[in-house]
């Protein structure tokens, strides 16, 4: 066995001895057709908090954003944090893809395609919450430069006009790149088809393809061409998020740290979803073949990293609050420690920086259940993060008689309870639908070992 | 516009099916005859009258009674609908300025929960059945004895004569009157130095050194308005005054005070001893604490060095003596005070006139019993058990603008009609008298107390109108019809007020306080928005916050933090309270500043029968006690029960403490005309935006604030302002555009209160503009910070970014179909100032600098081809300004007063460092203690 050939074979598990067992595992969860009980409960499940979420979203259209826990000050609320939330988590996915390929890190093979399905997902997801914060949503298309007999236009200042922009063509782009890297996919399922109309399905949308060298090099080009645009978009859009806080006047708001400080926190929470997803259709769809310990292993370095970033800019908010000698600044952080979110700012602390430093060592970043309770908790950090954010800078900033605490009300916990049914409905049907790993990379990392 | 029409029928109607038909048939009637359409003729609008164009307010002047005294107003009317009250400058207990009861009256006429017809035990009756039943009743009373009548206090002339014509034709009628809101221990006093009934006004205006004895010349009430002038007027001039004030709880003259000493009542007794030894009295010195003495001291040195100027001020809170003494202090310094005959005809004290009249219905001695707008039921002490008297009282009548407490123990039911519907006469403090016109026609069945009276008396079809010009045919000379039309025009009837006597006051008499140990002690009084509970049904006044704990929809039972701390107390928890057998539960609040060993509650609150708006909120304190309306209890107790009870405001006290030194500076006056540090504004990269043909800009001057709301009523009534009642503040959703910050200065805090009214910045570099994604807030070429509603879509990024959060969301409909109680219901929309948009729900607003008042100055200018003149843009807030704190004008004129005032050393920028550039800037609160008090 060449050096080649064993690094490789790292992300394998032993029964992979050939290009058809990949298929085979790979198609295995759409053609075979078995719905085990528990797929249908999960269903049940995700349909229910789905539905949650829709009465939700009735209600909220009915009854106004009242029925949210916002305050006169503490004007946003639970909308914007899930909003920030959902898009971190949709980071993950394209930078897997994107960035990992274009630094030639193969192993990604085995996660890019539910990484990238995740991306869509969570980014779709993020896109509803602005409209569902909307005074009046059924305004929203005023963000947008449609010619109109008023002649009226975006304010182009407002870091929410560029926001939409840069959500929008992250979201058009991941469907793009998605799609991109499925298709050899599409035609292979065509091809295993058992009846007519899953095969004129997934006909449609394989889009002629057949494989040939030609096919392969226009494809090859155009994957990699993406990519290297995808890499620039990942960085822009939480950096742009990031500015409809920055480009403020509020105290923990205005700092320049924010467009890096999103980005990392974002990729942090994307790549904690991923160990979760993995984790999870590993087990349900018997990938342990394909999604092995090594690629915890791996995540679980990023999250290390992260979480040391992220703990860095933590650290450099408190200094300059402190360094800057500004009132307001200086309040906000001692309000963060000592204030009515203290609790949950120490459970962000601990969650986004002190639990994660145990990913030192190796035994518990290759330790599956264990990996996963800390990629829970690390989400729970992150969206613990962005509540008091907007919590505590809106509750607490220059003229104390307008101080305010926010009361989440039971919608604001049906919205967010109801997104992440969504996130798993969908999720559990694209499993039974599309393929969850990419069969022709995969094919291609064992090739490329075994002609080494 | 359609016509007003109320939109439901209040109460239980049993009907059988004949009347239906009847009322049916009647209704289709009344329904094809034209929509309220008058009896009388009418001329069509064929050629529009001079001043009457359609839309254009029209301005007229009434008067607007608080406790009976009359304060004058100009009433704006659009077509027909009053829609804001406004003071009249001309009226002397107005001075051009309201209080939130004149602000908030307009919103009482329209309030859906008025009582609308007539009712027997409840159920809707007619005026013509009661009047058959009262001829009935009447022909017995005539010869028997046992006809009483209870009125609150009246000096109106009409009343008065309408009064005395029944006791002339009802020779057994015994007349009760009283206010719970009263000057028994004032009158007691001026009887006891003058030797009779006469009321002594002091001016404030002539004093440079006024002692306060839990005086309250400051707050609520009918003097407020002219005494807040005054004021004002010498805290602005050249020769400041200087302000004592003794004071067990928070009054709002207290925190204007220059030397404010918490004191227990006693204490402030002996401190009025003190001062008196000091000035010769002959009064016993007593041992107190050395604060006490050295206030006395000082304020004694201070009151002997401006003699001829100087002024002692005993509140209602202190007993007859102490007021007979301060007579003669007056005296003896030759204290600016006029003392008049007293308007209020009526010797017995108002206490002694609920008194007499429970024991009269206890004891039989009364039959027949009208009640005409009083509500002794809610009023009297529960010692009194006066529910019990009601029972063994065979007729009794009561007339009233809401079905209350006393309506339900009457027989019958009579709706009174609104004071803006009303014709009628009043007398102000000073004896003033002013007469009240209508400004509507009446909304229901209903007849003014004068016509009541009238009816009682058994004239046929009394009209308001011809019942005032009776009573002032025999007093005006001359031209009666120009007399007339001259006095509705000015608003007062020049030399109506008594002129003044003078009486010298007899030497006080040595009195020693009750001693015994010091317990803890009850003080009571007016709730300060809604007085005696007459206002409880009003929801702007439920929801303006009170001054210094800022609580809404209730109120709450103050306590010293050291009493808080030693029994255990925390904010929001129940307490009872227990004094003798009587018992009342309420919600604690600690609240620094008041004196240790007082405890702190007002009346007004705890209604339990009227409107949806007034109904069980807050607690009812003005049944503790065995005397009615006594204002201090001694040998109280308090305990939690150990429930928690939920607690409205819309910021906390203990939080603003701290911050007053950046937020809200003050300099002592020795040093108020230093010039400051040259601040110029920061440099910053947005550049300074171009001004156009003006750039208003707003200063307020926190020296002059009070703190009495008036700003914040008239804002709302202004701009349609909605309610959002009491659950949405306790989210933290408020909506009023213009608030009032309070600060504790800083280590001083029981000395030391400051207001700060805070709407709109208008920044010239606004941070809401940038951040808003479709340009619903903009910059206007005046400099205004301005809020297109059809444009917002409501992302609240605009609040966010508000270093000052003085925007507002309507996070419901609160002026639609969302609308909190009855404040949505039709009669309400009759309030609506037609020049502002009624604003939907989820979109942003704020201060627009009263916007509508620009635009309607400009367009007169524009008409005559001239710029907009100075003065002649007021905003709501600075109208209603009885301080006159609030300037508005024209940056642009080198001499306006604005720019004027921005020079001022005391003037200063909230968060200039901020760089926003606000229009909407301050002058700093100026300290004149005595030398030794620094």
């Amino acid at each position: 066995m060449s050096q080649v050939e064993a690094a490789t074979r790292r992300w394998f598990g032993a029964e992979v001895a050939s290009v058809g067992v990949i298929n085979r595992l790979v198609m295995a969860p759409i053609l075979q057709g078995q719905r085990g009980w528990r797929w249908w409960a999960v269903l049940f499940f995700a349909a229910a908090l789905s539905l949650l979420m829709l009465v939700t979203a009735i209600w909220l259209f009915g009854h106004g954003i009242g029925i949210f826990g916002n305050n006169t000050t503490v004007v946003w609320g639970f909308p914007i944090a899930n909003y920030v939330w959902w898009l971190g988590i949709g980071h993950a996915g394209t930078l897997i893809s994107a960035l990992l390929l274009i630094t030639r890190q193969k192993w990604r093979a085995s996660l890019n395609r539910f990484a990238e399905t995740m991306t869509l997902f969570a980014a779709s997801l993020a896109g509803l919450f602005p409209i569902f914060h909307l005074g009046r949503p059924y305004y929203l298309y005023w963000l947008a430069p449609y010619p109109n007999v008023m002649g009226l236009w975006p304010q182009w200042r407002s870091a929410l006009v560029w926001d939409i922009w840069a959500v929008g063509t992250y979201i058009i782009f991941s469907a793009v790149f998605w799609y991109t890297g499925l298709v050899p996919d599409l035609a292979m399922l065509r091809d295993r088809a058992k009846t007519l109309w899953v095969r004129r399905f997934y006909g449609v949308f394989a889009l002629g393809w057949r494989g040939s060298a030609r096919h392969w090099l226009i494809y090859e080009r155009f994957y990699r061409y993406m990519a290297a645009m995808a890499v620039p978009l990942v960085v822009s859009v939480h950096s742009v998020v990031s500015l409809d806080f920055a480009a403020s006047l509020e105290p923990g708001w205005q700092d320049t740290i924010y467009p890096p400080y999103f980005v990392i926190g974002a990729l942090y929470s994307g790549f904690a979803m991923v160990v979760v997803i993995a984790g999870i259709l590993r087990w349900a769809l018997n990938f342990q073949a394909i999604i092995t310990v090594a690629h915890f292993e791996v995540i679980g370095r990023v999250l290390l990293a992260a979480s040391i970033v992220m703990g860095v800019s933590y650290a450099s908010e408190w200094f300059w609050a402190w360094y800057s000698g500004a009132r307001a600044e200086r309040e906000l952080v001692s309000f963060l420690f000592t204030g009515a979110y203290a609790p949950l700012y120490y459970c962000q602390l601990l969650f986004n920086v002190v639990i994660p430093q145990s990913l030192w060592f190796s035994a518990i970043r290759r330790n599956l259940p264990l990996l996963m309770v800390i990629a829970v908790v690390i989400n729970i950090g992150m969206w613990l993060e962005r509540i008091l954010l907007i919590w505590s800078t809106l509750g607490r900033d220059y003229l104390p008689s307008m101080w305010r605490l926010f009361l989440p009300s039971l919608w604001d916990w049906a919205m967010l309870l109801g997104s992440l049914g969504l996130f798993l409905l969908l999720f559990i049907l694209f499993v039974r639908i599309l393929p969850a790993v990419s069969a022709h990379e995969l094919r291609a990392l064992l090739l490329e070992g075994k002609q080494a | 516009m359609p016509p007003v029409t109320t939109g439901r029928v209040g109460g239980a109607i049993e009907l059988r099916r004949r009347e239906a038909l009847k009322l049916l048939a009647a209704g289709m009637a009344t329904a094809l005859a034209g929509c309220g359409k008058p009896n009388e003729e009418i001329i069509p609008y064929v050629e529009m009258p001079e001043r009457m164009a359609a839309g254009d307010p029209l301005r007229f002047a009434t008067t607007l009674a608080l406790s009976g005294y009359g304060r004058g107003v100009l009433a704006i009317s659009v077509d027909g609908r009053p829609i804001k009250l406004e003071g009249n400058p001309r009226h002397p207990y107005s001075m051009g300025a309201t209080d939130i009861f004149c602000e908030a009256t307009v919103q009482s006429l329209y309030d859906p929960d008025r009582s609308q017809v007539a009712r027997r035990a409840g159920v809707p009756a007619s005026w013509d059945s009661f009047l058959a039943e009262w001829n009935e009743v009447a022909g017995q009373a005539r010869t028997s004895a046992g006809l009483g009548l209870v009125t609150g206090r009246v000096v109106s002339p009409t009343t008065l004569r309408l009064i005395s014509e029944l006791q002339k034709r009802f020779s057994s009628l015994r007349w009760y009157r009283y206010e719970p809101v009263n000057d028994d221990q004032a009158r007691t006093g001026a009887r006891l130095a003058f030797g009779r009934a006469v009321a002594v006004i002091p001016r404030l205006r002539d004093a440079d050194v006024v002692v306060s004895l839990w005086a309250d010349p400051l707050g609520a009430g009918p003097p407020q308005l002219r005494q807040a002038n005054d004021f004002a007027h010498r805290r602005g001039g050249p020769r400041p005054q200087r302000h004592y004030v003794a004071e067990p709880a928070w009054t709002l003259t207290g925190a204007a005070a220059d030397w404010r000493l918490p004191a227990r009542p006693e204490n402030i007794r002996r401190i009025a001893s003190a001062i008196g030894g000091h000035l010769g009295s002959g009064q016993p010195t007593m041992a107190m604490p050395p604060e006490e003495t050295a206030f006395a001291a000082k304020a004694a040195a201070d009151l002997t060095a401006s003699r001829g100027r100087a002024l002692v001020l005993a509140g209602e809170g202190m007993p007859a003596e102490v007021q007979a003494l301060c007579h003669w202090l007056n005296a003896s310094l030759g204290a600016p005070v006029d003392i008049i005959a007293d308007p209020d005809p009526v010797a017995d004290s108002h206490a002694d006139s609920l008194e007499t009249l429970v024991r009269d219905m206890r004891d039989g001695r009364l039959s027949t019993l009208i009640i005409a707008d009083a509500n002794p039921v809610y009023d009297a002490p529960d010692d009194f058990d006066i529910t019990q008297a009601f029972a063994a009282i065979p007729f009794s009548v009561h007339f009233g603008s809401y079905l209350d407490e006393t309506a339900a123990a009457c027989h019958w039911h009579l709706p009174q009609s609104h004071v803006l519907e009303s014709w009628g006469d009043s007398r102000a403090v000073d004896g003033t008298a002013s007469l009240i016109q209508p400004l509507i026609r009446r909304l229901y069945d209903s007849r003014t107390c004068d016509e009541f009276f009238a009816l009682l008396e058994g004239v046929p079809a009394p009209n308001g109108r011809e019942l005032v010009r009776e009573t002032w045919q025999a007093k005006a000379h001359g031209d009666f019809e120009a007399w007339w039309r001259d006095s509705l025009e000015r608003g007062i009837i020049p030399g109506s007020a008594p002129s003044p006597l003078v009486i010298a006051p007899a030497a006080p008499k040595p009195s020693e306080p009750a001693g015994g140990p010091a317990s803890l002690t009850l003080v009571l009084g007016p709730d300060p928005c809604l007085w005696d509970g007459r206002f409880a049904n009003n929801a702007w006044l439920q929801e303006c916050p009170k001054p210094f704990t800022r609580q809404v929809w209730g109120n709450a039972v103050l306590l010293a933090l050291g009493d808080a701390d030693r029994l255990a107390i925390a904010d929001g928890d129940e307490v009872q309270i227990a004094v003798g057998d009587a018992l009342a539960t309420g919600t604690a609040l600690r609240m620094p500043g008041q004196t240790t060993g007082v405890v702190a509650a007002s009346w007004g609150s705890g209604r339990k029968l009227t409107g949806e708006i007034a109904r069980n909120v807050g607690d009812r304190f003005i049944g503790l006690g065995s005397r009615a309306f006594a204002r201090v209890l001694v040998q109280v107790s308090i305990k939690t029960t150990g429930a928690q009870r939920p607690f409205y405001s819309t910021a906390e006290f203990s939080r603003l403490q701290g911050h007053a030194e950046e937020l809200f500076p003050s300099v002592l006056l020795a040093a108020a005309d230093e010039p400051p540090a040259k601040e110029s504004p920061p440099p910053s990269l947005l550049g300074t935006p171009p001004r156009g043909d003006y750039a208003w800009a707003m200063v307020i001057d926190t020296n002059a604030c009070i703190g009495c709301s008036a700003c914040v009523v008239a804002c709302q009534a202004e701009n349609n302002v909605p309610v959002v009642g009491p659950q949405e503040i306790a989210i933290g959703r408020d909506m009023h555009w213009l608030r009032i910050d309070g600060y504790g200065l800083p280590g001083k805090e029981a000395d030391r209160y400051g207001f700060q009214p805070v709407p709109c910045m208008h920044c010239e570099l606004a941070p809401c503009e940038p951040v808003c994604p479709v340009g619903a807030s903009i910059h206007d070429h005046e400099g205004l910070n301005v809020q297109v509603y059809n444009r917002c879509v409501g992302t609240r990024f605009c609040e966010a970014n508000c270093p000052y959060k003085v925007r507002r969301f309507n996070w419901f409909a609160y002026a639609g179909d969302q609308a909190y109680a009855n404040q949505g219901e039709v009669p309400m929309k009759a309030q609506h100032n037609p020049d502002v948009s009624v604003r939907g729900r989820g979109v942003m607003e704020k201060c627009t600098y009263c916007l509508q008042r620009i635009s309607h100055a400009r367009r007169n200018a524009e008409k005559e081809n001239r710029p907009i003149g100075e003065g002649e843009v007021v905003t709501a807030c600075q109208a209603a300004c009885p301080t006159r704190a609030i300037h508005f004008g024209d940056l642009n004129r080198p001499q306006s007063e604005v720019t004027q005032l921005r020079q001022s050393p005391r003037h200063y920028t909230l968060w200039a460092e901020l760089n926003t550039r606000p229009r909407t800037t301050y002058l700093k609160r100026v300290y004149n203690p005595p030398r030794s008090k620094t």
